[in-house]
C-alpha cells in the first residue's frame, strides 16, 4: 500500500507520541508520513495587531520543530513536513488529510494523560467531530515504543450497531497492509444499561455476541487466523482492562451512531474503552468515503 | 512549559552567511482590510480608557487648553510615525524599536530602545489594570444600586491589589493562549465604545444648556489656542501626556504587508482612525470642561482627588441611571487594550532573546498556542509586582504611572525617530519623498520628543510636579523615570558580560542602505 498518514504535530510530548505512532504505522504499512504543524490562521487576529514578521518567526520556529520531529523517524519511512495555517488545529489537519488523500490522521493525547492511557483533549474531540478519515489516537507514552515493534495485532471492537461494515473493512485492510493478526472483540454483554436484569438477558446477549462475531468472521477473507473474544466484566472499563494487550497492538472502534454520515464521533462505549485502553485507538467513520472521492 | 521537548528556539546565527542580517523569510499576511485596520487601531488606542486616565493630569497642567494640547500633541506622533513606517517597510521585524535602533546606532542604543518600549508597555499594563479595577467596582455598584459603598471598596489597597492581580492573571492567560474574540464582537465593542463616548459628551452639553451643569463654563475659542496656556513648561508637560493618548495609533500606519492593499490601506486606515480619535477627544474634553470647569472642588476637573480617573466621578452626575454604560465602555476598552498591549513587550522581549540581547528563553514560543509564552509571563509578573508595590507606596499610582509613561514613550519613540534618520542617511536625497519621510519628518519629530523628554525630566525633579508625590526630596515621576532607565543600564551591562555576542554586533549588525540613485547610474 502506498497510502499517506497525516500526523498532527506540536512540539510537545503528545506531539512526539503522535509522530512515533505515525512512523510505526507508516513503516508497518509502507505509507508516507506527512507531519503537519498547524499555525493559527492570519485572519483570526482581531484584537492584537497582526505582525507579518512575527508570523515569519513562527513559521521558522515551526520548521525547526518539524526538523526535530523528523530526527526520530526511521530513514525507511518517506516523510514530508508541512506548515499549515487554519483557524483550529483540527481544521488544518482535516484540510491537509483531504489534500494529501491521507488514509489516517494521527494525534497525541492531550497533556496530563496517565502513562500509557488516553485522555481526549479538545483537539482530538474536535477532530472526531469533523474528520472523514479514521483518526488514530496515540496514548501518552507512545513515543517510548520501539519503531521496530511494528503492528502485531489489530483488535476490532464489534457492536451490533450500524457501522460494523466500515469498521471491518478498515480492520481487515489495515491487518493486510501491516501484516498484523486480527482479533474481533465483542463488548455487547457488558454494553447494556445498568437496569437490565442479568441472568437470562445476559446469556442471550452472549449468544447474540457470538453470533455477530461468527458472522463477521465468516465475512472475512482468509479468516483462518482471526481470533474471536467476548469481553466480560461489570463494566466496559472492567472488561477492557482484563483483556490482554500486546505492545504493538492497535484497537479499532466505529464512530457513534449519532455522527453524521462519513463524520466521526466517539460513542459512549468507545469513550469508556478509551479510558482503559493502553494501546492506540483508531476511530473509523460510520461509512467510509469511496476511494478517490473528494469532499 | 514542561511540555517542551528541549525544542531549540531559532536563535539568530552568529556566524555564516546569514549572520548579522535580519532573520526573515517565508510567507506574509495580507489579510487586513480597511475597516479591520481601523478597528484594530481604535481598540489599540482604547479612547475610553485613555481619556479617563489622561484627561485629569492634562487639565492640571494646562487648564482649559486641553483641546489645544490634544491638537498639537498629535504632531510629533505623526512625524515619528512616518519614520516608523519607513523603518518597518525596510526592516519588518517584531523587535521594532529595539531592532531598528540596533541596526542604526549599534547594540547598546538598540538595547535601551527595547528597554524603553518594554518599560512603557509594562507601565501602561499596570495602569490599565488599575483603571479596570476601579470601573469594575463602579459597575457593580451601579448595577446593585448602592450609591458609593461598593465603589469605595476599589480604594482599599488590599482589595484593589488583589482584584488587579486577578485581572492581570486573566489577561495573561488570554494572551498566553492567544484567545481572540470573533471579528464581529470586536467590531461591536469598538462601535459601542465610540457611541458611549459620544452619548456621554452630548449628555454633558445638555446639562450645560439646561443650566444644571456642575460648573458651566462657556466654550471659548481660546481653549484651542496653545499660546493661551501662558507657561511653556505647562505646555511641555501637557504634551508629554498627550503623546500617550495617541500611542497605539501608529499600528495602523505601520501595517504594510499585513494589509490587503499595502499601497492604500495603511494610509487610509491611519487617517480614518486619527480623525475618529481626534474628534472624539475634542468632543469629550470640550464637553467635560464645559460641564465641570477646572475648579479644584467637587467635580471640577482641577480637583486632584478625581483627576486620575475622571469618568469614574463624572459619569454618574452626567448620565444618571445610564452611567453604567460608561463603566462598561471603559471596562471593555481596557480589556481589549490590555490584550493588544501585552503583545508588544512580549514580541520585543522575544526579539531580544532571539538576537541574544537577553537569555534565549525569551525567544521561546509556546508549542501549543504559538505565542511568545515565556516573554508574556515575564511581562505579566513584572507589571503585577510593579503595580502592587506602587499601590502601597504611592497613593497617586495611576497618575504617576501615566506621567512616567509619557516620559518613557518620548524616550523610545525619540530614539526610534533618530534611528530612522540615521539609518537612511545615504538615501536622504534620493528623492523628495525620501527627504521628507526619512530625514525631515522623523528628525523634527525626534527633536520634539527629545526636548519633551529632557524638559519633563528636569521639571519632574520638583516634588510638586504632577501628582505632587515626593520621594527622596525629588518628584516621584523623576525617581521612577530615572530608576527605570538606570535599571535598564544595569541589566544591559550584566547581559553584555554574560552574552557578549550581541553586544559585539555579531547577531545584529550596523547597517545603512546605500543610495538607490547612485546604484541606478
Amino acid at each position: 500500500m502506498s497510502g499517506r498518514i497525516v500526523v498532527g504535530y506540536t512540539a510537545t510530548e503528545a506531539g512526539a507520541d503522535a509522530v512515533a505512532l505515525g512512523a510505526r504505522l507508516a513503516a508497518a504499512s509502507g505509507s508516507t508520513l506527512d507531519i503537519v504543524v498547524v499555525l493559527p490562521g492570519e485572519d483570526r487576529s482581531v484584537i492584537t495587531p497582526p505582525d507579518a514578521s512575527y508570523d515569519r518567526y513562527l513559521n521558522e520556529q515551526a520548521t525547526a520543530w518539524l526538523q526535530e520531529a523528523t530526527a526520530s523517524i526511521p530513514d525507511a519511512v518517506p516523510t514530508s513536513t508541512n506548515v499549515r495555517y487554519a483557524d483550529s488545529f483540527a481544521e488544518g489537519l482535516v484540510a491537509a488529510a483531504e489534500e494529501f488523500g491521507a488514509s489516517h490522521i494521527v494525534v497525541g493525547a492531550a497533556n496530563g494523560g496517565l502513562r500509557g492511557r488516553h485522555r481526549l483533549g479538545s483537539v482530538a474531540t474536535e477532530l472526531l467531530h469533523s474528520s472523514h478519515v479514521p483518526v488514530v489516537l496515540a496514548p501518552e507514552g507512545s513515543r517510548r515504543i520501539e519503531p521496530a515493534t511494528g503492528v502485531t495485532r489489530i483488535t476490532a471492537a464489534i457492536g451490533t450497531r450500524p457501522g460494523a461494515h466500515a469498521l471491518l473493512d478498515e480492520a481487515t485492510s489495515l491487518a493486510a497492509d501491516t501484516g498484523a493478526e486480527l482479533r474481533l472483540l465483542s463488548l455487547v454483554t457488558v454494553d447494556l444499561p445498568a437496569s437490565v436484569d442479568t441472568g437470562v438477558i445476559r446469556i442471550a446477549g452472549a449468544a447474540h455476541a457470538d453470533q455477530v462475531l461468527a458472522q463477521a468472521r465468516a465475512g472475512l477473507p482468509g479468516n483462518g487466523d482471526t481470533e474471536v473474544i467476548v469481553g466480560r466484566g461489570d463494566s466496559i472499563e472492567d472488561a477492557v482492562s482484563h483483556l490482554s494487550w500486546e505492545p504493538g497492538e492497535v484497537a479499532i472502534v466505529g464512530s457513534s451512531r449519532l455522527a453524521q454520515p462519513r463524520r466521526l464521533f466517539l460513542g459512549s462505549t468507545a469513550a469508556k474503552m478509551l479510558h482503559e485502553l493502553p494501546v492506540p485507538m483508531i476511530v473509523v467513520p460510520r461509512t467510509r468515503a469511496a476511494e478517490g472521492e473528494s469532499q | 512549559m514542561s511540555e517542551r521537548l528541549g525544542a531549540a528556539a531559532p536563535l539568530a546565527p552568529t556566524a555564516g552567511k546569514e549572520a548579522g542580517g535580519l532573520s526573515a523569510k517565508g510567507l506574509s499576511a495580507g489579510t487586513v482590510g480597511l475597516i479591520g485596520a481601523v478597528v484594530i487601531g481604535i481598540s489599540c488606542i482604547a479612547p475610553a480608557y485613555t481619556l479617563t486616565a489622561a484627561l485629569g493630569p492634562t487639565v492640571s497642567e494646562v487648564g482649559f487648553q486641553v483641546p489645544a494640547i490634544i491638537l498639537i500633541g498629535f504632531i510629533p506622533m505623526l512625524l515619528v510615525a512616518f519614520g516608523y513606517r519607513e523603518l518597518n517597510r525596510q526592516m519588518p521585524d517584531s523587535g521594532t524599536s529595539f531592532t531598528w535602533a540596533a541596526r542604526a546606532f549599534g547594540p547598546w542604543v538598540g538595547w535601551m530602545a527595547g528597554w524603553g518600549l518594554i518599560a512603557a508597555t509594562i507601565l501602561v499594563l499596570s495602569n490599565l489594570a488599575g483603571i479596570a479595577v476601579e470601573f469594575l467596582f463602579l459597575l457593580i455598584d451601579q448595577i446593585a444600586g448602592s450609591p458609593g459603598t461598593i465603589a469605595e471598596l476599589a480604594f482599599n489597597p488590599f482589595i484593589n491589589v488583589a482584584v488587579c492581580l486577578l485581572f492581570m492573571l486573566g489577561a495573561t492567560l488570554i494572551s498566553y493562549r492567544d484567545m481572540q474574540t470573533t471579528q464581529k464582537l470586536q467590531y461591536v465593542l469598538v462601535t459601542f465604545q465610540v457611541l458611549v463616548l459620544v452619548i456621554f459628551s452630548v449628555a454633558a452639553f445638555v446639562h450645560v444648556a439646561q443650566g444644571n451643569a456642575f460648573d458651566a463654563s462657556p466654550v471659548e475659542l481660546s481653549w484651542f489656542n496653545p499660546f493661551a496656556v501662558g507657561s511653556f513648561t505647562a505646555v511641555v508637560a501637557g504634551l508629554s501626556l498627550s503623546i500617550f493618548i495617541f500611542w497605539g495609533w501608529d499600528v495602523t500606519l505601520t501595517m504594510n504587508e499585513e494589509t490587503k492593499d499595502p499601497e492604500k490601506t495603511p494610509g487610509r486606515a491611519a487617517t480614518l482612525t486619527v480623525i475618529t480619535i481626534v474628534v472624539l477627544y475634542l468632543l469629550i474634553s470640550v464637553s467635560l470642561l464645559a460641564y465641570a470647569g477646572t475648579g479644584v472642588e467637587g467635580l471640577g476637573l482641577g480637583n486632584e482627588d478625581i483627576q486620575a480617573n475622571v469618568f469614574f466621578f463624572l459619569s454618574g452626575p452626567i448620565l444618571g441611571p445610564l452611567a453604567f454604560l460608561v463603566s462598561l465602555a471603559v471596562l471593555t476598552s481596557s480589556a481589549s487594550s490590555l490584550q493588544s498591549t501585552f503583545v508588544s513587550p512580549a514580541r520585543t522581549l522575544l526579539a531580544m532573546g532571539h538576537y541574544g540581547a537577553l537569555p534565549p528563553r525569551f525567544a521561546d514560543v509556546s508549542p501549543r498556542f504559538f505565542t511568545p509564552g515565556f516573554a508574556t509571563i515575564v511581562s505579566a509578573i513584572i507589571a503585577s509586582v510593579f503595580y502592587a508595590i506602587m499601590r502601597f507606596v504611592n497613593e497617586n499610582v495611576l497618575w504617576d504611572t501615566i506621567t512616567t509613561l509619557g516620559l518613557m514613550i518620548c524616550f523610545y519613540y525619540g530614539i526610534t525617530a533618530f534611528a530612522c534618520v540615521w539609518y537612511f542617511r545615504k538615501q536622504w536625497f534620493d528623492s523628495a519623498r525620501s527627504f521628507f519621510f526619512t530625514l525631515l519628518f522623523p528628525l523634527v519629530g525626534g527633536l520634539i520628543l527629545a526636548a519633551l523628554f529632557v524638559i519633563t525630566l528636569v521639571e519632574s525633579m520638583d516634588p510638586d510636579y504632577g501628582s505632587g508625590t515626593e520621594w527622596f526630596g525629588l518628584g516621584s515621576v523623576f525617581v521612577l523615570g530615572v530608576g527605570i532607565i538606570g535599571l535598564g543600564l544595569v541589566i544591559m551591562i550584566w547581559q553584555a558580560i554574560k552574552r557578549p555576542a550581541y553586544f559585539r554586533g555579531e547577531t545584529l549588525s550596523l547597517d545603512a542602505p546605500a543610495s538607490l540613485r547612485r546604484a541606478r547610474r
